[in-house]
């Protein structure tokens, strides 16, 4: 099963958070993806990155973390009781305790809109499409051509340069 | 239960996306992007954060739900809509009647078309030209300098050619910031190969994307155009052909630059020799070059000058008529564009007609059927300086906010108590409607239908996606009933009785040129809409301006001379040692009236935070968070610091929506009357949050408490 992610590419992030605001409306006003001002001047979004092997999921003892037929980790908040273990064991932090009823949040990857066939809001948003919702091994092999591509432009091009004053 | 999926433009700003809002009986509960729509100005659907949270401003709690009129400044009573409107056309006929110049009207650039050609009829109608709108405080420069040097005020292609260019120079402009979604197009362009010069005196978002980086002092624009164009023709880089076959005046700025070396620019500008001289050769030979500013480059004293030149340096090097190439002014509200091709301006008539030409003067004449005014009325600015002598003494506010988007501000407080008369047409409370005698509540864009300009010239069609709050009515209802109340009862276009915003946009279309074409039908049924000039109903848009022949009485671009270069008007001295300028952020918006009642956004950008070079906070002793006090020969504005080195030593960036307008310097631009709110001299000093609280009680409150008492 192609196991399906939220990635980014921070070299194209404006730090527009319009991805905040979209996860945000979807999500019944908590953002589950945050975007981090990083030295002064380069922005980054960080999102939940759905493990292939989820300490998340690992440590629940209620089993309230599962994963669905995309591969999503979602967390079922009938089953939740708050104890932040996932939180805790998460290396990014990413579940958060919702105040309000004290359970735990965190991204589904818009499991309502992905059942309408529709990617998730975040992606969906980013005006700079620095946000890529794909599988792994595809988006490494999609940069991978990309840069061949490149060189051979590039290769191309130098074919052209005369070699004057050399 | 009724769910819906309406096709509406986003409110904000001047890419005009596309969204569609999702509501449940006429109530908006959430949006979905329009990925479905080919060729709209945001591909794929994309928003920004402001588009994203729409919905939220439309329920805010204090929306305006019934007119209203003042008992004493700020204390309001309710009326119907029959005594309001009654009340507003007697007052404005009676002063009409002594002396239409005592009239002033504002138009929006926050509304659609319709209200805003409306609004321009009604004060023609009644004997003045006397109509404005924001326009004059953003763009007013980019129409007089393009109209100068191409014939037309407007952007001369659109966002695909940003996207074919081979080279984007950027000044003025945090494009990232202002437009995120235009900004895409600069992005896809760089991924192509394209390469990126960023001129700005803030280290911005966009400037991280630049290949060459200049960053000047605020209001030396002049100097590092000249530059730029300086070694273009000193390395004979320029397009001879172009420059032979469509343009006139090549000499006159080859001796007008001839000053302007790269050494000489380095002085002025702050900008490195080396790095003009590498812009200049970067620029010049790329063969596909689009130039994109906004207020940056505008809002100074010559503003003009700054766009003309920079349409000289794009004509130069022949990237004028072509795809991939091209001006691109990018404006800041949702219907600039509109607002200024229906004429809310002082000197001219729908499609940019000058009221000054007899000719001109009679059509409408006979269109309207009534005797027309051939003198050019006033401006904002001037407008309020006749209101303090008296002169002007009624206002028609539409969507407007002077009290925070004037240079200023303190001296427009002023003029507005001044006022014998002040209507305020609006969604929401703002500061300026404390002085108002009548509050007209309108219905929202989203909550109304009607066409928009975008800034690419772009007409686009709103559907109306919920039901008003209240009693709230479309603004083009509220204008043709004090229109028709005033005695202007006539069917056709003579009158003001119409049954919709269809209705006006025909009406738009028999006498403004550029849209003839642009019907409603048209553009209800083309979601991606159209490109003005269309002349004709089978006619389908124009991309890319000026293919054959510019706009200007030859046909030929006029290049323009400037060989003298000026700062802003004022400069530190030892009072006010540092530059003061202004920039926004990107999930405000304009007077933060929408945008501050948006959880949302309130909750990502709650305050704002004066930028400071880290030597200068040494010098201060200030470090982030601090609270300092920025005082100018106009105002003084408590605000926390944010030491940083994205600005220049010396100068001090404060973004404006908070009503930093207190500080700014309304000295004008001669010709497009444009304040200088970009530059002026300022002092800084720490102060305690203390000191910070009682001078911000002296500010105009962002949102007002309007009170309504009874009887
Ligand atoms: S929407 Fe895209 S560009 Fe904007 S902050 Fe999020 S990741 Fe960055
Ligand atoms: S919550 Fe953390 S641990 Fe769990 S899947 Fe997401 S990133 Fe991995
Ligand atoms: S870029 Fe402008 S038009 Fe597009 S969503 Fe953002 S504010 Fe709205």
């Amino acid at each position: 099963m192609a196991r399906k992610t939220v990635f980014i590419d921070f070299s194209k992030c404006i730090e527009c958070r319009a991805c905040e605001v979209a996860c945000e409306r979807e999500h019944s006003g908590m953002s589950f993806i945050s975007v981090f001002e990083w030295q002064e001047m380069a922005a980054m979004a960080l999102n939940c990155r759905h493990c292939e092997k989820a300490p998340c999921v690992e440590v629940c003892p209620t089993n309230a973390l599962y994963r669905d037929k995309d591969g999503a980790v979602l967390l079922a908040p009938q089953k939740c009781i708050g104890c932040l273990m996932c939180g805790i064991v998460c290396p990014f932090g990413i579940p958060e305790l919702d105040l309000i009823n004290k359970i735990m949040g965190k991204c589904d990857l818009c499991a309502h809109r992905r059942a309408e066939g529709k990617l998730p809001a975040c992606v969906e948003t980013c005006p700079t499409d620095a946000l890529i919702y794909g599988d792994f091994n595809e988006i490494v092999k999609k940069r991978r051509e990309k840069f061949t591509e490149k060189t051979i432009e590039l290769a191309k091009t130098a074919e052209r340069i005369p070699l004057t004053g050399v | 239960m009724s769910e819906r999926l309406v096709p509406v433009v986003c409110p904000y700003c001047g890419v005009g996306c596309r969204l569609y809002i999702r509501s449940v009986d006429g109530y908006p509960v959430g949006i979905e992007y329009a990925k479905d729509i080919p060729n709209i100005s945001n591909e794929l659907g994309k928003l920004c954060p402001k588009g994203n949270a729409v919905v939220e401003y439309l329920l805010a709690k204090d929306r305006l739900k019934r007119p209203l009129k003042a008992k004493e400044q700020g204390k309001f009573v309710e009326i119907s809509w029959s005594e309001a409107i009654k009340e507003v056309a007697e007052r404005l006929k009676a002063y009409a009647k002594d002396d239409p110049n005592q009239l002033m009207f504002f138009g929006s650039a926050r509304t659609f078309n319709e209200p805003n050609y409306l609004v321009q009829k009604l004060a023609r109608m009644l004997g003045t030209n006397n109509v404005d709108h924001c326009a004059r405080l953003c763009h007013a420069p980019t129409v007089t300098g393009l109209k100068a040097v191409f014939g037309a005020g407007a952007m001369t292609n659109t966002y695909k050619d940003i996207e074919e260019a081979n080279v984007i120079f950027i000044i003025g402009h945090n494009y990232a910031e202002t437009h995120p979604v235009g900004f895409r197009y600069v992005l896809k362009a760089k991924e192509r190969g394209a390469k990126v010069i960023v001129a700005d005196p803030r280290f911005t978002r966009t400037a991280w994307f630049a290949d060459i980086f200049l960053q000047h002092y605020p209001g030396s624009d002049i100097a590092l155009i000249n530059g730029l164009i300086h070694v273009i023709i000193k390395e004979r880089l320029y397009d001879e052909k172009f420059v032979r076959e469509r343009c006139v005046g090549f000499d006159e700025v080859v001796a007008a630059v001839e000053k302007f070396t790269p050494e000489f620019v380095e002085k002025v500008t702050g900008v490195p020799a080396e790095l003009i001289i590498e812009a200049a050769r970067t620029f010049a030979t790329a063969g596909k070059g689009v130039i994109t500013w906004a207020m940056g480059l505008t809002q100074h004293t010559h503003g003009t000058e700054n766009v003309k030149l920079l349409g000289t340096l794009a004509a130069i090097c022949g990237y004028q008529g072509k795809e991939g190439a091209g001006c691109s002014p990018m404006r800041g509200q949702n219907n600039v564009q509109g607002a200024c091709d229906m004429a809310a301006l002082p000197n001219v008539f729908p499609g940019y007609q000058a009221v000054t030409d007899p000719e001109k003067r009679k059509f409408f004449e006979e269109f309207w059927g009534v005797e027309l005014s051939g003198e050019v009325g006033l401006t904002t600015v001037e407008a309020a300086y006749a209101a303090d002598k008296g002169k002007v003494k009624a206002y028609y506010v539409m969507g407007e906010n002077p009290v925070i988007s004037e240079a200023n501000a303190n001296h427009v407080m002023h003029t507005l108590e001044k006022l014998e008369f002040m209507v305020v047409q609006d969604i929401v409370p703002t500061p300026t409607m404390e002085y108002a005698d009548i509050v007209l509540p309108a219905a929202a864009m989203l909550e109304n239908e009607g066409s928009l300009t975008n800034t690419e010239r772009r007409v686009q069609w709103s559907f109306q996606a919920v039901k008003p709050p209240g009693e709230a009515r479309p603004d083009w209802w509220i204008l043709s009933e004090v229109g028709k109340a005033i005695g202007f009862d006539k069917t056709g276009s003579g009158g003001f009785v119409y049954n919709d915003a269809a209705d006006v946009l025909r009406e738009i279309n028999a006498c403004t040129p550029q849209y003839r074409g642009i019907t409603p039908e048209r553009l209800k049924e083309n979601l991606a809409g159209l490109h003005w000039p269309c002349p004709s109903e089978d006619h389908p848009g124009t991309r890319v301006l000026y293919k054959e022949k510019f706009l200007t009485p030859s046909g030929k671009a006029n290049l323009a001379a400037v060989p003298e270069y000026k700062g802003p008007v004022e400069m530190p001295d030892e009072e006010y040692p540092f530059l003061l300028t202004t920039h926004r952020y990107v999930g405000m918006y304009h007077t933060a009236t929408m945008t501050m009642r948006s959880c949302a956004l309130k909750k990502r950008w709650p305050e704002p935070l004066a930028e400071i070079h880290p030597d200068d906070a040494v010098k201060l002793g200030i470090k982030s968070g601090d609270w300092v006090k920025v005082v100018t020969r106009r105002g003084a504005y408590p605000i926390k610091a944010k030491v940083t080195r994205a600005v220049k030593k010396g100068v001090i960036a404060v973004p404006w929506h908070w009503g930093a307008n207190v500080l700014t310097n309304d000295a004008l631009d001669p010709v497009a009357k444009i304040p200088e709110t970009k530059a002026c001299a300022c002092n800084v000093a720490k102060i305690t949050e203390e000191e910070a609280r009682k001078l911000m009680e002296k500010l105009p409150p962002l949102i007002p408490k309007i009170e309504v008492v009874r009887g």
